[in-house]
């Protein structure tokens, strides 16, 4: 178990009559439990070079609702200079120069597209099978359950595949914020199939796909080169 | 012209390989300049004796938006490790986070959407907005 202080000290002679002087003193724990956050990315700096958004924490990547905690930095000492900041397309505020901001973050999870892909009658060698970028050319004739170890067994840029049952192949999106729904049917534009003979493979969508509400966005001000220093302390 | 420092401490001996040993310091200053921002609403302890949901805390009507450096300041001030508070934004009340027992939160608002929050159970709840009485030019 480790043991990581947070300590937020805010002073001010002249902001109100009284002098301000607070210090919030708080050890990083795991959710509901005295035990210490375990998990940190390391400090690190990003240089942006547009005015796009560029996501600097994916809510897929973490257990939803924990008790994560994010640190941010504007490096610039430009006083115009800024990044936007967003949990998703929700605008938190703006991080000017040399500002810092330390939160909770929810990190909840959007939902990945998924469908499968019935394999039927007989595939024949030279039939392939062509989906996200990757062909897959059978060598011989094989059965569909063979067939569906084959599709299942290859490496797909944006999903993952497995054998859910024989001669059926489950493809999940490897992120929820791919929208993209697979068109469905034994003719599927996205899913394509060129067999000899009467091989079949009838795509059937299964999870309907929801963005993520959660990841952490910035949108620099400038084009010009600008620095954000950020950390990410974190449970399983 | 107020000058308002605020300094985050960052400690570990353990989480990493190497010791973590962070602070910074930055000067609260009105967006896109050197003043300081200008107005504190003080520290205010809100005590509640139920659960809350999208409980209203800072609203967005009450303040100048968009070219401002707004910064907002909450802690559960709870001692029970369950209890929390959901940090919620803007009117699709999205999540930012989870503030355990003892947790706080340090963040640049711009004053277009208001901050709610949901709470466990009955918890006190202290907060503070330090913000900048009109746009930045």
């Amino acid at each position: 178990m480790a043991t990581t202080t947070a300590t937020l000290t805010l002073s001010s002679a002249d902001l109100v009559g009284n002098s301000l002087n607070l210090s919030s003193a708080s050890a990083l724990n795991k959710a509901g439990t005295n035990t210490g956050l375990d998990q940190a990315s390391g400090l690190s700096r990003k240089q942006t070079s547009s005015v796009d958004t560029y996501t600097v924490y994916k809510a897929d990547e973490y257990t939803a609702n924990k008790a994560h905690k994010v640190y941010l930095k504007n490096i610039s000492t430009t006083a115009t200079e800024f990044f936007t900041v967003t949990i998703d397309d929700a605008e938190l505020g703006r991080l000017y120069a040399g500002d810092f901001t330390f939160f909770p973050w929810a990190a909840a999870d959007g939902v990945k597209a998924a469908f499968t892909v019935t394999f039927a009658a007989t595939w024949a060698t030279d039939d392939t099978a062509v989906f996200d970028g990757v062909t897959i050319t059978l060598a011989a004739t094989e059965t569909v359950a063979a067939m569906a170890i084959l599709v299942g067994a290859a490496k797909y840029p944006n999903f993952t595949a497995a054998v859910t049952a024989t001669g059926v192949v489950t493809f999940t999106a490897k992120d929820s914020n791919d929208l993209s729904l697979i068109e469905e049917g034994a003719a599927s534009d996205d899913y394509v199939i060129t067999t000899a003979g009467n091989g079949t493979g009838t795509v059937a969508r299964t999870v309907a796909p929801v963005a993520s509400s959660s990841d952490i966005k910035i949108t620099p001000s400038v084009a010009t080169a600008m620095t954000l220093e950020s950390m990410l302390i974190f449970e399983a | 012209m107020a000058t308002t420092t605020a300094t985050i401490s960052l400690n570990s001996s353990d989480i990493t390989g190497d010791p973590l040993s962070l602070s910074k310091t930055a000067t609260l200053t009105k967006a896109q300049g050197t003043d300081g921002l200008n107005q504190f609403t003080g520290i205010t302890t809100l005590v509640y004796s139920g659960a809350q949901t999208a409980t209203p805390l800072v609203l967005a009507a009450s303040y100048v938006d968009t070219t401002v450096a707004h910064k907002v300041y909450i802690r559960n001030t709870s001692t029970s490790a369950v209890d929390f508070i959901n940090i919620e934004i803007g009117s699709s009340n999205t999540i930012l986070g989870r503030l355990y027992a003892g947790d706080w939160a340090f963040f640049p608002w711009d004053g277009t959407n208001d901050i709610d929050i949901d709470t466990s159970g009955a918890l006190t709840v202290e907060f503070g907005v330090f913000s900048q009485s009109a746009v930045s030019a």
